[in-house]
């Protein structure tokens, strides 16, 4: 279980985030709809423990992120790009992840046959196609066999085949009892694939439940954000 | 914050280094620093060779090209902090490791494993080529006089690589590492020798010169090998918590 209590961030002067709660639960993928700029990576930062909040807290199971025992085996977590160096192989930035990690060297030619990268896994990544560094960083999230998997744009870059194959697999995830928290600004391709829907705008949730309440008496989620998104921003279903 | 079992930071440690060797601007680094430190061996050597038989020593004429070996360590020092931030690595290593304290201590730790046999076969290859070519003119130094130097040399350069990781943590960028480093030890530092000894020697560079300062210049010295080494280690350790308070404390 994701929680997430009453965040503020301030950057500078201006506040990005103000008040932020909601949860994500076991079993169920909850999507994280936003415009570009809405917060939704500054949420996902502070929950993974990169960036810190002015004030309140997000909790993974309880506990914040730099308090679990071994947090690539609790939570894995794909942010923006590949989240490796240009310079190293594939292969070998999710070798020095597995070293910290306790992890075999098989669980990582496991995760590489996953994500569809074996044959490139020795190339280095400055040299892979954006969709191939999505693939990478999905890697790096799966590599722990984790309960609970953030991701953050997880289809941007991605091929339809792509596409096709993450929202499979995160259906997969959460029906064996993971919790799927992702992002997206792709309301599309988020109706087809979440249980849940948070609606994040201008640093503050304009909406929070099932896709079915959230979509309430529009035709479609996209009507729903617009509606939501559009002068209501104090509004929250 | 939970703090991590000995077992956990020994497979940090062993991370550091996965990603240290596995960068291949490391090996440029220090491949090119070996090269180009032979060159400047035999180029001094050849000046030497030219010079008065007798009068000189090995280790000054094998050891005169530190102070541009000491660029190629910088180089090292800041590649390894700042490349955390290419490609977005940071947010891995974070997910990964989150205990910044011990993460930024341990990939010092890693760098130092790798520095100290590395700025020891440079600095001895240049000792010992300069030996090679000059052993019937020169002054021959003694064994241990020639390892006790070595040792201070490594010392010296490991101390500089990772005070220079330290600042590379601090700015993130390589470039303005770089500049602000490199403007410090090859024009700041030149432009300040005319400053009093007693205030010079706890320069970093300057107090980093007496650890492997050969011992015919004892009488010169004002901080004997132990004490060089002493405030070396101490800016070092200074730049280092800084740097980590610092980590701690900001947004990745």
């Amino acid at each position: 279980m994701l929680t997430f209590n009453n965040l503020v961030k301030h950057r500078g002067t201006q506040e990005i985030l103000s008040g932020i709660s909601f949860k994500a639960r076991p079993g169920r993928v909850t999507g994280f709809l936003g415009p570009n700029g809405a917060g939704k990576s500054s949420t996902l930062r502070i929950l993974l423990g990169l960036d810190r909040a002015t004030s309140g807290n997000a909790l993974i199971d309880g506990k914040p992120f730099a308090e679990l025992h071994n947090p690539l085996t609790t939570v894995g977590a794909a942010l923006d790009g590949s989240g490796a160096h240009r310079m190293r192989t594939g292969r070998a930035h999710l070798l020095w992840m597995a070293h910290a990690a306790g992890l075999s060297r098989s669980r990582v030619e496991e995760v590489l046959d996953i994500v569809g990268l074996t044959n490139a896994a020795g190339k280095r990544v400055g040299k892979y196609s954006l969709g191939m560094g999505r693939r990478l960083g999905m890697a790096a999230a799966l590599l722990g066999d984790p309960k609970i998997l953030v991701l953050d744009e997880p289809v941007n870059g991605l091929d339809p085949e792509g596409i096709r194959w993450i929202r499979t697999f995160l259906r997969e995830r959460a029906a064996s009892g993971n919790t799927v928290l992702l992002s997206s600004h792709l309301m599309g391709e988020l109706a087809e694939t979440v249980d849940d829907v948070v609606i994040i705008h201008h640093g503050k949730i304009v909406a929070d439940g099932t896709l079915e309440e959230v979509i309430g008496n529009h035709s479609t989620l996209e009507e729903a954000f617009f509606a939501l998104t559009s002068g209501l921003a104090g509004d929250v279903v | 914050m939970s703090f991590p079992s000995s077992k956990k930071i020994t497979r940090i440690l062993g991370a550091e280094l996965d990603k240290l060797v596995t960068l291949p601007s490391i090996w440029l680094t220090l491949t090119g620093t070996f090269i180009l430190n032979l060159l400047l061996a035999a180029a001094f050597t050849s000046v030497g060779l030219q010079g008065a038989a007798g009068t000189q020593s090995i280790l000054n004429i094998g050891l005169a090209s530190m102070r541009y070996l000491q660029a190629g360590f910088i180089i090292l020092g800041i590649l390894a902090t700042c490349s955390e931030y290419t490609g977005g690595q940071i947010r891995s290593t974070l997910t990964t490791i989150p205990w910044r304290g011990v993460q930024l201590s341990t990939k010092h730790f890693a760098l130092a494993i790798i520095t100290i046999p590395a700025a020891f076969i440079m600095a001895a290859s240049g000792v010992l080529y300069t030996f090679t070519m000059m052993r019937d003119t020169a002054v021959v130094i003694e064994i241990d006089t020639m390892i006790k130097t070595l040792l201070g040399t490594t010392g010296y350069l490991t101390c500089t690589t990772l005070l220079s990781a330290a600042i590379g943590a601090l700015f993130r960028r390589t470039t303005p590492a770089l500049v602000v480093l490199l403007g410090y030890y090859f024009v700041v530092s030149p432009l300040t020798r005319d400053f009093p000894p007693r205030i010079r020697k706890f320069f970093p560079d300057t107090a980093g010169y007496y650890m492997y300062l050969p011992p015919s210049s004892v009488k010169l010295n004002f901080l004997t090998p132990m004490q060089g080494a002493g405030i070396s280690m101490l800016w070092t350790l200074i730049f280092i918590t800084v740097a980590i308070v610092l980590f701690r404390k900001r947004d990745a």
